[in-house]
């Protein structure tokens, strides 16, 4: 195995780490309160995070 | 690994997300391996294609970048006039965006790569990308700590285009600044090309027009899906911050940014159910099966240019978190969705990769 595959699997075994380390200690999902598949026409206000809108 | 297995391992995980988190989510992960495997096949490149006009008076980036803003807003604006649901990419006009502004196009050029150039060259199993990412969260983090500050420095309500004067006439606005652009950046490279003794390159290339093709739809399948632009920093901040949560590095409830509704909410959230965080994983997801297969190359640094490359990792998180977004969430989502932010964004951090291109020389990169 070369250095580089070595680190490649290195960042994705912290980000799969991370990202179950997350899963585990982030409230429940409450899948009875699912957003719409598509946002558009669904009548519900986009409520995402995004890096442009500062509040 | 071989494309195959990964493309099971990656259908495995939609599918667990289409189970477990919500439809929606896979949707939109699915949207980002898309996202992922374009920008990473078609090497679609915000950083290069800026730093090929200046340095090479090659415009076939910027003109694939040009098309791209062009069929994004022709699809979003008609979108956000028809759907009231639907939210533009809209940051305040403040100092804070044209401090980050520079910075962040300085800093892009000698970190090689802007939120998504980060994030697919990541992928690809590029190591400095991949070792910058983390620093690139935490100078997230970092800003959106200092935000309210930066903010009180100056800041006027966001514009958009759409709000102003509705879908039509805010395309027509749009698309008519684009081709200005577009005649500006052929005057300059003819010219230039001219002064050099060189016959003028191709502007149109069919990777970055394909690719150009390829991004508007699926900028557009994301802004349907999620209800608003595609976004990258916002991701990062938020993965940053959850740890700093956990291990109480930060008090994020007395902070202005972290404690807005919103942003105080998805703390409490899995970052899965983020709409950013989702096509960011996507991103990476689709840049890494394009690369299953394929050797990697990348060129060797030095202990100074390690060094140099992760300190502007961190300034390029700090400063996009200050100017409300990078290449893709200011730039193409800002100009695309009619806000005023992403059409002072650009000259801003056109501006800053000058200077950037100059210190990426200095130090041999």
């Amino acid at each position: 195995m070369t250095q580089h595959t070595t680190l490649r699997l290195v960042f994705w075994a912290i980000l799969v780490a991370f990202l179950a380390w997350d899963w585990a200690g982030s409230k429940p999902v409450d899948l009875r309160l699912e957003p719409p598949l598509i946002a558009a026409g669904s009548g519900q206000a986009a409520t995402g995070g995004h890096c442009s809108m500062p509040d | 690994m071989k494309r195959l297995p990964l493309a099971a391992v990656l259908a495995v995980f939609t599918g667990w997300l289409l189970w477990s988190v919500s439809t929606r989510q896979a949707a939109l992960f699915a949207v980002g391996l898309g996202l992922g495997a374009v920008l990473a096949g078609q090497r679609f490149g915000f950083t290069t294609g800026w730093r090929m006009l200046i340095e090479q008076r090659d415009a076939s980036g910027v003109m694939g970048q040009l098309l791209l803003l062009a069929l994004a807003a022709a699809l979003a604006m008609p979108l956000l006039g028809h759907y009231p649901e639907l939210t533009a990419a809209l940051g305040p006009p403040s100092v804070s965006l044209l401090v980050g502004a520079f910075v962040f196009g300085l800093c892009m050029q000698i970190a090689d790569g802007c939120g998504s150039g980060t994030l697919y060259k990541a992928g690809l199993g590029i190591p400095m990308n991949a070792a910058i990412l983390p620093l690139f969260a935490l100078g997230s983090f970092l800003g959106s700590l200092h935000l309210g500050f930066w903010l009180d420095l100056g800041r006027v309500q966001p514009v958009g285009l759409v709000n102003q004067f509705g879908w039509v006439q805010a395309l027509l606005i749009t698309l008519a600044a684009l081709a200005l652009a577009a005649v500006a950046v052929r005057w300059y490279v003819g010219r230039a090309s001219q002064a050099a003794g060189q016959a003028p390159k191709p502007l149109l290339v069919r990777k970055w027009m394909l690719g150009a093709v390829l991004l508007a739809l699926l900028a557009t399948a994301n802004l349907l899906i999620a209800g608003q632009p595609w976004g990258v920093v916002y991701g990062f901040g938020l993965w940053a911050a959850k740890l700093a949560q956990a291990t109480d590095a930060a008090d994020l409830a007395g902070n202005w940014f972290w404690s807005q509704g919103g942003n105080a909410a998805r703390l409490q959230e899995t970052v899965l159910m983020d709409v950013t965080s989702i096509t960011n994983i996507g991103i990476l997801g689709g840049a890494l099966w394009v690369s299953a297969g394929k050797a990697t190359t990348a060129k060797p640094l030095n202990g100074t240019q390690w060094a140099v490359a992760l300190v502007a990792g961190l300034a390029l998180g700090y400063s996009s978190r200050l100017a409300f977004g990078c290449n893709v969430g200011a730039m193409l989502s800002g100009i695309s969705t009619g806000s005023i932010h992403g059409w002072i964004w650009v000259p801003l951090a056109f501006a800053g990769t000058i200077f950037g291109l100059r210190i990426r020389r200095h130090f041999g990169f």
